[in-house]
């Protein structure tokens, strides 16, 4: 199905347009309409969720966040193909893909209230904890892939890592070991246009992501990301050929981030309006929208009102991890070691008088 | 129910932001997540939404006014049940939870270095616990060390609890007795010396270093570290400019200017840095040259509550007595209220503070790195001189200088406070230059 897309010719896998018109040649819808219609109200509820994040911690009510704004699609693909049996290594820009997991979204706010304890994710055993250092997660994934093969245990590993996690070392160490034990793992590269400010040109000189799977012998797609049902199609096809046991795949999923990196990043410092409003046209959620509209299956649903219903079902979410206990300074040292080293109990004592001393001067 | 929203750190350690635009007035009712302000911080330009719904009582601040992290900017009226009324009050504090969190027994095992029978940890270097005592920490209760090391000191009527080990984990070993003893009595009294005790409910109190104070101090340890500071000395009858500053002072405070005394030094100080370049001139090791600055920026000391700041007159030589008076008065103003952008604190080429104005008649000045010299004005006095051989009285004004050693002679400071003198003493000439 995918032979014909070559990463060496740059050939994009794309099944509609961004006025949500198939132009896929010979493509046959493999959804039921209730699941696509699910899969619309999943990509919104994941917008609202990560709008509403962004506005919590903008009233100081939460820490630094990484906004997912225009790359739903892949996550709510993603989250459609994914099956109890199999494992998902994050980075840190899935929301939907978390959720789809069994995390919570209390337990989401929970961690980016900086509670540690909350990556636990206690209703999601195959979900690994965020992965703020860059591509590191990638090696957990191999191992991951490795360890399910070797064991002859079901299942598959999602690995995800942006555009500019391709250039960490890790990447290629992860991508090479996958590829050399044939290990079930499927990459995906969510190739958001930039690392932080970094634009992708900048980035790499292959003529995109998915090529560099190519170089380690990893069957590569590049797909457009922001359009769900190409993402569905690929990653289903990825998903079988790695449970047939045909090794690693990697998926490069074109999209635009469209907030900013973080909430500590201002993005029209190094990008201009018109660039944000070319990807605009293409937005997943707009784009899905059109498609359902054009078979008629969006009657019955009311943005406002869905909308509405989540923010209700959201902030009370957020409430619980404003209830849930405070991370203790303590635990930032107790975890590491059995026994806690003199070295580190002289930097616990320091936090502590630091803490005190912070605590009198308000 | 009347709630506080305080501005809150939006971008990992921001201290401040400055308003760019209020979305809501006085009176206006706001719905939770609803934008109240525009900010710019040093990281991003965002919009501030209500944690609340209410209606507006107050809005602290106008557009362009900075406002610190942890001030209040805005006053809701909420209608409020009991529980959400307490959680309001929890979410102004919401650190509050974390100071009892040092518990009293575990305070006593931190920093203590375990016997060898409580656990089977080593480090690989022992690096971390010989750094331990300057810490602070509370001394150890029983020390590691070799059998015959315990007995030798046994032997010798020693403390072994008082002697450093430099074994591994801390152990002392034979040497360390040895050496212990050849250090003697001073040495051993100097390890008695009760340490700071960190514990916090003590009469000790450890405040963190803002922002502002952890810039100070590493620009004075780096000026210190990185030049060769020499001082000298000197001080001056300054009569005539007594009586100039005198004649003009109350036509220009009718115009809204304060004269005082330090455009006039400004402009002496310009006068002789063109006749002495060196002064105002910038050490360059890597390329092994020196550079001498054409324009002369002077930066000027500002004593403000949150510490000293030094805002830079640019092109000083280009601008008149009065134009520095007001120039002065600006940046000083501005400093007290924290205003001045980056740019007014940057480049400059010589500094002087005149500390004077608070007290203290000679000092040592920092040198502001990498500049090579600061002028330090004392405070102005009447003394007795000599003059033509009978004692009169001096408005005498005393003046210190420190300059980089490395690039500065002796002998050209010396020279340069001779012009510098000169210019105050017989003030005209400074105009007819």
């Amino acid at each position: 199905m995918f032979e014909t897309y070559n990463p060496i010719d740059d050939k994009l896998y794309k099944v509609i347009d961004n006025a949500g018109k198939v132009v896929l040649k010979g493509w046959n819808n493999p959804l039921t309409d209730k699941e696509l219609i699910q899969a619309y109200r999943d990509m919104l509820y994941e917008r609202t969720a990560d709008t509403m994040a962004v506005n919590f911690q903008r009233q100081g009510r939460m820490g630094t966040y990484p906004p997912n704004l225009g790359q739903e699609a892949i996550h709510i693909a993603s989250a459609k193909v994914i099956a109890k049996d199999d494992w998902v290594v994050p980075a840190f820009r899935e929301l939907g893909v978390y959720l789809a997991a069994g995390a919570s979204l209390m337990e989401i706010f929970w961690y980016y209230k900086g509670n540690e304890n909350a990556s636990k994710f206690a209703g999601a055993p195959h979900l690994l904890p965020i992965s703020v250092p860059i591509a590191t997660q990638l090696l957990h994934a191999s191992g991951l892939g490795f360890s399910l093969k070797y064991k002859k245990e079901k299942g598959v590993v999602f690995a995800y890592v942006g555009d500019g996690g391709t250039s960490e070392g890790d990447f290629h160490e992860a991508l090479n070991f996958a590829a050399v034990w044939q290990a079930p793992v499927i990459f995906i590269i969510q190739n958001n246009q930039y690392a932080i400010s970094m634009p992708v040109r900048q980035q790499t000189r292959s003529i995109n992501m998915a090529v560099k799977g190519i170089a380690y012998g990893i069957p590569s797609v590049k797909a457009d990301g922001n359009d769900f049902l190409a993402m569905y199609d690929v990653l289903s096809y990825a998903k079988k050929q790695a449970s047939a046991g045909n090794g690693p795949f990697l998926v490069e999923a074109l999209t635009f981030r469209r907030g900013a990196h973080t909430t500590s990043d201002d993005p029209t410092r190094y990008r201009t309006k018109e660039e944000e409003n070319t990807w605009l046209t293409g937005d997943p959620l707009n784009r899905f929208k059109s498609f359902l509209n054009k078979k008629g299956l969006l009657k019955t649903l009311d943005d406002k009102s869905l909308e509405e219903e989540y923010k209700l079902k959201i902030t009370k979410e957020f409430e619980a991890a404003e209830a849930a206990p405070e991370y203790k300074p303590d635990e930032v040292f107790a975890t590491m070691f059995e026994q806690m080293p003199d070295e580190l109990k002289r930097q616990k004592h320091a936090y502590e008088s630091y803490l005190a001393g912070k605590e009198r001067q308000k | 129910m009347k709630y506080l929203f305080k501005f809150p750190d939006i971008g990992e350690g921001l201290t401040e932001g400055k308003i760019f635009k209020w979305y809501v007035e006085k009176g206006q009712d706001v719905k939770a997540g609803d934008p109240l302000v525009e900010m710019e911080t040093d990281k991003v330009v965002a919009d501030i939404p209500s944690p609340k719904s209410g209606t507006v009582i107050k809005t602290y601040g106008n557009i362009g006014d900075t406002v610190q992290v942890g001030s209040v900017i805005i006053e809701l009226e909420i209608a409020g049940v009991d529980g959400e009324a307490a959680q309001a009050v929890a979410q102004e504090k919401p650190a509050g939870k974390t100071e009892h969190q040092v518990e009293e027994k575990n305070f006593g095992v931190v920093g203590t270095i375990e016997s060898a029978g409580e656990g089977a940890y080593l480090p690989s270097s022992n690096e971390g616990l010989q750094s331990m005592p300057e810490t602070g920490a509370p001394a150890p209760r029983k020390v590691l060390s070799t059998p015959v090391a315990r007995a030798m000191a046994k032997d010798r009527g020693l403390d072994i609890n008082q002697i450093k080990g430099t074994g591994p984990a801390g152990r002392v070993t034979k040497k360390d007795v040895e050496q212990h003893r050849g250090a003697g009595a001073i040495f051993a009294a100097s390890h008695k010396a009760p340490l700071p005790d960190f514990h916090p409910t003590t009469l000790i109190e450890a405040v963190p270093l803002t922002q502002m104070r952890k810039t100070i101090a590493k620009n004075m340890l780096l000026s210190k570290q990185s030049t060769a500071h020499m001082s000298v000395m000197d001080e001056v009858e300054v009569g005539e400019l007594v009586a100039l500053r005198d004649k003009y002072k109350a036509k220009y405070a009718e115009q809204g200017i304060k004269l005082s005394y330090l455009p006039f030094i400004i402009r002496a100080a310009i006068l002789s840095l063109k006749l002495h370049p060196v002064l105002n001139a910038e050490l360059d090791m890597e390329n092994e040259q020196i550079v001498y600055k054409k324009y002369y920026n002077i930066g000027i000391a500002v004593d403000t509550p949150e510490g000293l700041i030094v805002p830079v007159i640019k092109h000083a030589e280009s601008k008149s007595v009065i134009e520095l008076a007001n120039e002065l008065a600006d940046l000083s103003a501005r400093a007290q209220e924290r205003k001045l952008t980056l740019e007014e604190l940057r480049t400059g080429s010589f500094t002087i503070t005149s500390y004077g104005s608070i007290g203290g008649y000679f000092g040592v000045p920092v040198i502001n790195y990498p500049q090579v010299a600061i002028l330090g004005i004392g405070r102005l006095s009447e003394k007795p001189i000599v003059r033509d051989g009978q004692i009169v009285i001096g408005k005498m004004l005393p003046i210190s200088m420190s300059v980089d050693h490395r690039i500065v002679d002796g002998a050209e400071v010396a020279r340069f406070m001779n012009d510098f003198l000169g210019f105050l003493k017989d003030p005209l000439t400074m105009f007819l230059e």
